[in-house]
């Protein structure tokens, strides 16, 4: 059990983040940041180049793709922020989908992995049984959703949730297991009730583990989200890239990855820095600041 | 100020045991028999590993002992009592690092009081400890002696009527000592808070109490019972030279050196 959810705590997605904030001079900074867009200028210059000279039907160069990216999503009406319609018909489903999704396996998660990881007797009937479900990979569970829940929606909510519940319920039960004693031991002492115990110790003392699997999670439910727009209802940014595809609009297909990435970038980016303000604590008192 | 004789006994502690169960059961205390006057100041001195945490632990309810009973006013403790505090050795790890300072106090404090006498039983406890200043910041930004004092100026601000402390001065300075020394006697008068108090310092084992119980090592049983007769209020200088002070932190020296001697083989 202990290794297997210690993959999960491997996350998959951990952004690069500073491990150490110094008050870098400004020279340095933006070193920093030629750095790391210089590359990906770079990258995107030998893109267009290649694309251009062999002028595939397939590879449109990158210019096209988000000159088509501002044409599909960001050509309306000052009245709607330029935003067009199909922004509001295909991309914020897909968003609310998703974060409906996550935000439903972080919550149940976290309180399932909190009974498993407190209670000796749950965690002893339930963990086996998780250990097995999770074990399913999700899309072959699309077929059942499917008969159980139709072809709209529920199915992708339910899908993204179940696909995403994992990583945040075994980080959750590796967090609260390793909750201090000692931690515990002051809450007896000072009365707390289940409350103060669940929200004043329990629940910060997992918080690093549970945003890690929450890292996790967000980026198997974006997956997830695409996979789920490619079956049943045709709607959502999962459909826009297969429908193109299907009828050789290569620029709006490779629109739809590019939104996809800025997407996955946007969100993480959101979590991280919600986490580092949250768990500022836990980096600091293990840096053992003097 | 001695411990009266008409004084009723607030803790009551019979034939206290315990083993520490393992693949290798250790005991950890033999047989401890003694009573706590309510508002007495008793000092606990022994050997490291002679058993004070755990008889501390054992006495605050957080755990079972495999032998004996506690009895507060009477009644067997079961659970940690209302009304009772405990400050413990590894202060370091029972502050909670994700709260400020003044945030690890409040939080102690009972849900309904109001706001306003949160804040000031927070800010009077710190200062109390000298801490006047660190509210903000948080327990991993302090030295250990800091920290030490945050987990004091926490039971405190929580007004226990028994107070029991863990080696609660073992890493800070001699200054800081001798005036947390006179907080606790100021304390004890102010709030008449009964006090345990394990030190590994025999000076000061004798400075602050009505009575030091001298531990012998594991399996733990009471040496000797020391009743102190100093007048109070104590001064640090003059209560140190008295006569008795000094005949008093004589007598328990050699005992527990004698205990510290026991098993070794003779020079
Ligand atoms: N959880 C445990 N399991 C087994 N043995 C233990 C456990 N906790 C403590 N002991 C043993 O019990 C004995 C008493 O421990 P305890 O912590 O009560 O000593 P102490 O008098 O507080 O020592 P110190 O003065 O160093 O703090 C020690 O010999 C220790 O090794
Ligand atoms: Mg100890």
């Amino acid at each position: 059990m202990k290794v297997s959810s210690s993959v999960d705590t491997v996350s998959l997605a951990t952004p690069p983040r500073p491990t150490r904030r110094r008050p870098a001079n400004g020279s340095r900074r933006l070193k920093d940041f030629a750095v790391r867009w210089g590359a990906l200028l770079a990258i995107g210059l030998v893109w267009e180049l290649a694309a251009r000279l062999a002028d595939n039907l397939f590879f449109p160069p990158p210019s096209r793709i988000i000159e088509r990216f501002f044409e599909l999503w960001l050509s309306g009406p000052p009245t709607t922020f330029f935003l067009t319609e199909s922004v509001a018909t295909n991309i914020m489903p897909s968003l609310a989908r998703l974060l409906g999704g996550w935000a439903a396996a972080v919550v149940f998660g976290v309180l399932l992995g909190v009974a498993i990881g407190r209670s000796k007797v749950v965690g002893d009937y339930v963990e086996p049984i998780i250990h097995f479900v999770r074990a399913i990979p999700p899309p072959a569970l699309i077929p059942v959703f499917f008969i159980l829940l139709g072809f709209g929606n529920e199915m992708r909510v339910t899908l993204i949730a179940f696909a995403v519940i994992w990583p945040v319920v075994l980080n959750t039960i590796d967090g609260v297991r390793s909750v201090e004693q000692l931690h515990l031991d002051t809450g007896r002492v000072f009365e707390f009730d289940w409350r103060k115990r669940f929200f004043g110790i329990v629940l910060p003392s997992a918080s690093p583990k549970i945003f890690a699997g929450m890292r996790v999670a967000l980026s198997v439910a974006i997956i997830m989200m695409v996979i789920s727009e490619m079956v049943g209802r045709p709607d959502g940014i999962g459909n826009i890239i297969l429908g193109a595809q299907r009828t050789y609009r290569m620029d709006d297909m490779w629109a739809g990855i590019l939104l996809l990435g800025i997407l996955g970038y946007v969100l993480n980016a959101i979590l991280s820095a919600v986490e580092s303000r949250i768990t500022r604590w836990h980096r600091g008192s293990r840096e053992g600041v003097s | 100020m001695s411990i009266q004789a008409t004084a009723t006994d607030l803790l009551t502690i019979e034939g206290l045991g315990h083993v520490y169960e393992g693949t290798e059961p250790f005991e950890a205390i033999g047989k401890l028999d003694f009573t706590v006057p309510e508002g007495a100041f008793v000092s606990i001195v022994g050997p490291s590993g002679c058993g004070k945490t755990t008889m501390l632990r054992c006495l605050s309810g957080l755990m079972k002992p495999t032998r004996g009973e506690v009895r507060l006013e009477g009644e067997p403790v079961t659970g940690v009592p209302r009304d009772l505090a405990l400050v413990f050795q590894d202060y370091s790890r029972s502050l909670f690092p994700w709260r400020t300072v003044a945030g690890n106090i409040a939080y102690v404090l009972p849900r309904d009081l109001p706001k306003a006498e949160r804040a000031a039983r927070v800010q009077e406890s710190l200062d109390a400890v000298g801490l006047g200043e660190a509210g903000a910041k948080y327990p991993w930004q302090l030295s250990g002696g800091m920290q030490q004092r945050v987990a004091i100026a926490r039971a405190l601000a929580y007004r226990p009527a028994i107070l029991l402390m863990d080696e609660p001065f073992a890493s800070v300075d001699a200054q800081t000592r001798a005036e947390l020394e006179d907080l606790m006697l100021a304390v004890r008068e102010q709030f008449g808070m009964t006090i345990l108090f394990v030190t590994h310092d025999i000076d000061e084992s004798v400075y602050l109490a009505d009575r030091v119980l001298v531990l012998s090592k594991s399996p733990s049983t009471i040496v000797e019972s020391l009743d102190v007769d100093l007048p109070r209020p104590r001064d640090q200088v003059s209560t140190r030279e008295l006569d008795d002070f000094v005949h008093l932190r004589s007598h328990i020296a050699r005992l527990i050196r004698d205990q510290s001697m026991k098993g070794r083989p003779a020079a």
